[in-house]
């Protein structure tokens, strides 16, 4: 390496640790402004391993507080503890159980908040900072707990019927942090500029792969239902999103016959083709293997009946069949009459 | 390494600047730095992103061992144009039936499961695929500094976007030389994807795994932990080539163990060389100490782990070994797996010499009984020939004769020199296992005439105190009073079942018993009576050792006998003191639960005595220990008491002692 080569080098290397220090800098800059917005919240609970607290920011300067909807608010009781250590009985304004969303108020001032419509959006690899007061480690005036890491993928929750148990229907950022814990719900997300990201959501394990997992809620699926309950248009659904049709479809209904299943997770292999019926219109053979309904996955004989019970009887499906090593796509039309 | 720890930080930071540079047309200096490392970070999964592909998979087992089994999608890594594809041996620990991997361009592919990678926990699959494949680029190996960037990627929760983690490389040379370690989060969401670089250069192939065990779902409960673990990429692109004819690899086994468990101790001699072994048939023997494993210097035991961990059955290694100043240096051939040693049974019980046992008897080894049916009884040997050579080897003492059977195996022949008075006679002896019944009655075990001639000091005898001053736990050993130092004596440790035992009834039982079979009763007690504690094993073993320091023990006749909860502690006690118990005999009690239990060795014999009641509730338990140990090719004694369990009748007992004065069987 000639001497220039080395100045060079040594000039960048300095400039690196000229950055590195300016890093530091904004990220305790960026943990200060973000401090003051967050609160402590307290409610019902204590009792059966259930906490008695979780977590919530503030989105404006007379007292509205973002949080998550959960049994923690489920009294008249709730008290919110700013970053300051004041403390102050809350309000719930509202809630969206949908979105597992509630907004409370407290009565004070000029307080420090985070802007929802200022809020940012984040993809594969944004780092992010979370706050929350997870395990209720902080007390008082102690600051929330700040965890770092990076939004792993933003995805659906309900890509996958079934595979997590939480009535929310949305787009949701995994963290490759392990921010969703034990009072942490409700916390913030933000990214390396101080924005606002996303609110942290609840523990979930995935029945798919049984591991837990890090997410949080985008600003931008929160935003509407927040504008409206702040001003008070909220009207609260009982409706719960409809899950399965009155009438489905069924393997009889079809003119199929799977193999007898006796294995834990019997593959749904084609016994049977009945002769006119709708599979046999479709061009379904024995020992075609069903893979996938729609979009969907399916492990086993009792895979696919779950998959069935969710089609409306009067729709035409499409299934994707392994044949051999080849894979086969097939619409089976609707199945006429037939009904009870 | 004295590398200054800035230094593993220059490389991905220029790069983030030059990245700058190009991209974005702005000064470095003006850009914070975290922003800039975002990029890049976002950057190298894209360029990755490309050769990371989703796999479903069909059917299948619910559950492997005691883990229960996702169903969620897996990720893979091209690894090269025509369609072969690698990832986690945990994404098919479930054996599934069909394979479907997501395409680029998103159109599904039923995949074939080519070959498994069992020592680094890999599979080979493999796509007909009828569009361009992008196989990752590797990321030198040599290049990879402790402290870098590692971003590891998957394909789990959509098919169009990857998902990342981001960490830092935190160990090399992981896992016995065969992994990478990493902070960056890996879980299920990303075995079988990649682990790469700042640059998009894939570093290794992300997969749980354990230093202790080797199943595919080890190491999965350090899921999203911060410790993690990826097989360098470089290495799985040289094992290409073999995975691909379709050959599942192996870890290479040499075949040889040794006595230290510690793995900071130093390398001491081979304990066991198995015959069944590559080491074996290669020339290395018991003793042997090994130095060198394929050109790196082995000293201590952890070395010979790293030095063998990377290499695959059937990969050829130099290994030095130093016999006394001798340097062996040979050429093994490593083996997939190591049969259990069996050990050959020729059907005979030696005398017994009077004195020291070591002292050769220039006259060959006299039988002392032949087992009926066995192969020295279909050779013709009678008690009272005296066995001079063994496959053409001078043999003196039974030692000797045990040593030089040793190496081989059930079903071999054996020529065998006889004496029967003046005649000699020359037989073939078809080997064969040891008896699993207990043995009629046996003859005398020594010259009557060589007994009375000698005379020696006597030691204490009786019911003598063994005084541990450093337990609490009271001991006695009951000693025949015609103990004589030139007749070693067998050893059977008693361990009592809850409730201990009384002196008067210890005496009662025992005392003729082991005057009639030369045995030493040791009698330890347990410090709290109700129970034994596991870590009452290390008094026990003190209290065996203090007895043979005092009586003179024949080594080949030491076993350990328990009732109830003290047969439990017996068994524990025999699989941990390899080097001293040879037989275990236990009242009643199941194997427990071990999770290792030691294999069969050459040197160290062992053999197990059950007894086996069928209504009992602990039956099953009984019968399943008895299927692990005969599994292993332990030789088990099982002894029906009928439809309840209790302790061994008077006759049975003296069965029982009868089998323990027929341990020195060869």
């Amino acid at each position: 390496m000639n001497l220039a080569a080395i100045q060079r080098l040594l000039a960048l290397s300095l400039l690196a640790f000229a950055a590195v220090e300016a890093r530091a800098a904004s990220v305790a800059e960026v943990i200060d402004t973000t401090q003051p917005k967050m609160v402590k919240i307290y409610g019902a609970g204590g009792f059966n391993r259930l906490e008695a607290y979780q977590s919530g920011f503030l989105i404006s300067a007379e007292g509205h507080i973002a949080t998550a909807w959960s049994y923690v608010l489920d009294t008249d009781y709730i008290t919110v503890t700013l970053n300051d250590g004041r403390r102050f009985e809350a309000k719930l304004l509202g809630a969206d159980p949908r979105l597992e969303l509630a907004v409370l108020k407290i009565e004070a001032t000029e307080l420090p908040f985070f802007d929802l419509n200022a809020a940012a959006t984040a993809d594969s690899g944004t780092r992010v900072l979370a706050f929350s007061n997870l395990f209720g480690v902080a007390t008082g005036d102690e600051p929330a707990s700040v965890q770092h890491g990076v939004v792993a993928v933003k995805t659906q929750l309900d890509a996958r019927r079934g595979v997590f148990e939480t009535p929310y229907r949305g787009s949701v950022y995994v963290l490759d942090a392990m921010t969703n814990n034990p009072g942490a719900a409700g916390g913030a997300l933000i990214n390396q500029r101080g924005e606002l990201v996303a609110m942290l959501g609840k523990e979930l394990r995935s029945a798919q792969n049984n591991i837990w997992l890090n997410y949080a809620l985008p600003i931008e699926e929160l935003r509407g239902s927040v504008s409206q309950i702040l001003e008070g248009k909220f009207r609260p659904t009982d409706e719960q999103p409809k899950l399965k049709p009155d009438e489905a479809i069924d393997l009889a209904a079809l003119g199929l016959v799977l193999v007898p299943d006796v294995l834990e997770r019997t593959p749904p292999y084609v016994d049977l083709v009945r002769g006119g019926s709708a599979a046999a219109m479709a061009g379904l053979r024995p020992d075609d293997l069903i893979v996938f309904v729609g979009e969907n996955l399916v492990h086993s004989c009792q895979g696919f009946r779950d998959e069935l019970a969710h089609i409306e009887r009067n729709s035409p499906l499409k299934l994707v069949l392994m044949r051999g090593q080849e894979l086969v796509e097939v619409e089976v039309p609707a199945a006429e009459g037939d009904r009870p | 390494m004295s590398r200054p720890y800035y230094e593993s930080w220059i490389a991905p930071l220029l790069f983030v600047l030059a990245l700058c540079s190009l991209t974005t047309q702005v000064r470095a200096a003006d850009q914070p730095l975290a922003e800039l490392e975002e990029q890049a970070i976002k950057a190298a999964v894209e360029r990755v992103a490309p050769s990371v592909v989703r796999i479903e998979t069909v059917g299948g087992l619910e559950r492997v061992g005691e883990l229960l089994v996702g169903t969620g999608p897996t990720t893979g890594l091209v690894v090269d144009s025509e369609g072969y594809i690698i990832s986690s041996a945990f994404n098919f620990a479930q054996k599934p039936d069909s394979i479907l991997v997501t395409l680029p361009s998103g159109k599904r592919q039923a995949a074939q499961l080519v070959s498994t990678d069992r020592s680094r926990l890999l599979v080979l699959l493999k796509v007909e695929a009828d569009e361009p494949l992008t196989p990752a680029e590797p990321a030198p190996q040599s290049e990879v500094r402790v402290g870098q960037w590692a971003i590891a990627v998957g394909r789990t929760f959509e098919a169009e976007r990857p998902n990342a983690s981001v960490g830092i490389i935190s160990a090399k040379d992981r896992i016995w030389s065969k992994s990478l370690q990493t902070d960056a989060k890996i879980s299920p969401n990303n075995y079988g994807g990649p682990l790469v670089d700042i640059r998009g250069r894939v570093l290794g192939v992300l997969v749980p795994m354990s230093p202790q065990e080797t199943e595919e779902v080890a190491g999965v409960e350090w899921y999203d932990s911060g410790i993690g673990f990826a097989v360098p990429l470089e290495t799985v692109l040289r094992n290409l080539p073999r995975m691909k004819e379709g050959k599942d690899l192996y870890t290479g086994l040499l075949g040889v163990s040794f006595k230290a468990s510690d793995l900071n101790a130093k390398v001491a001699e081979i304990a066991v060389a198995a015959p069944t072994g590559p080491a074996f048939k290669a020339g290395f023997r018991k003793g042997d100490r090994i130095v060198e494993v394929a050109g790196q210097a082995v000293e201590r035991h952890a070395q010979l782990k790293h030095a063998m961990g990377p290499l695959y059955a059937g990969e050829n290694v130099r290994v030095v070994a130093l016999r006394g100043d001798e340097r062996i240096d040979r050429e093994v051939t490593l083996a997939e797996k190591i049969d259990p040693y069996v050990t050959p049974f020729l059907g005979i019980l030696p005398m017994r010499p009077v004195g020291k046992a070591e002292e050769a008897d220039a006259k060959g080894i006299a039988i002392r009984y032949v087992y009926p049916d066995s192969p020295a009884a279909k050779a013709g040997l009678q008690a009272g020939d005296r066995v001079q050579s063994i496959a053409g080897t001078k043999v003196t003492t039974p030692a000797l004769l045990r040593e030089q059977l040793q190496p081989l195996t059930p079903g071999e022949s054996v020529a065998i020199e006889a004496l029967r008075g003046d005649q000699t006679l020359l037989v073939n002896a078809e080997l064969t296992t040891l008896p699993e019944s207990v043995p009629g009655e046996l003859p005398p075990a020594y010259d009557s005439a060589a007994l009375a001639v000698a005379e020696v000091a006597k030691p204490a005898t009786g019911l003598v105190p063994i005084k541990l001053p450093e337990f609490e736990n009271a001991c006695q050993a009951l000693v025949p009073d015609d103990f004589r130092a030139d007749v070693p004596h067998g050893l059977v440790i008693w361990l009592h079942a809850p409730g201990g035992s009384k002196d008067e009834e210890l005496v009662a039982l025992w005392k003729p018993l082991c005057e009639k079979y030369d045995f030493i009763l040791l009698a330890p007690k347990s410090a709290d009576a109700t129970r034994w504690q596991p870590t009452e094993l290390g008094f026990v073993r003190r209290a065996a050792d203090a007895v043979a320091k005092t009586y003179s023990i024949d080594p080949t006749r030491i076993a350990v006998h328990g009732h109830q909860a003290g047969a439990t502690m017996a068994y524990l006690f025999g699989v941990t003191n390899i080097d001293l118990v040879r037989a275990v005999a236990a009242v009643d009690a199941p194997l427990p639960r071990l999770s290792q239990l030691p294999q069969p060795d050459p040197v160290n014999r062992q053999a197990f005595y059950t007894t086996l009641a069928t209504k009992s509730e602990q039956s099953a338990a009984v019968e399943a220990g008895i299927e692990r140990l005969r599994a292993l090719k332990y030789p088990v004694v099982v002894q029906e008491v009928g439809e309840q369990a209790r302790y061994l009748t008077a006759e049975e007992l003296d069965g029982l002692m009868r089998w323990l004065d027929s341990l020195d069987r060869i």
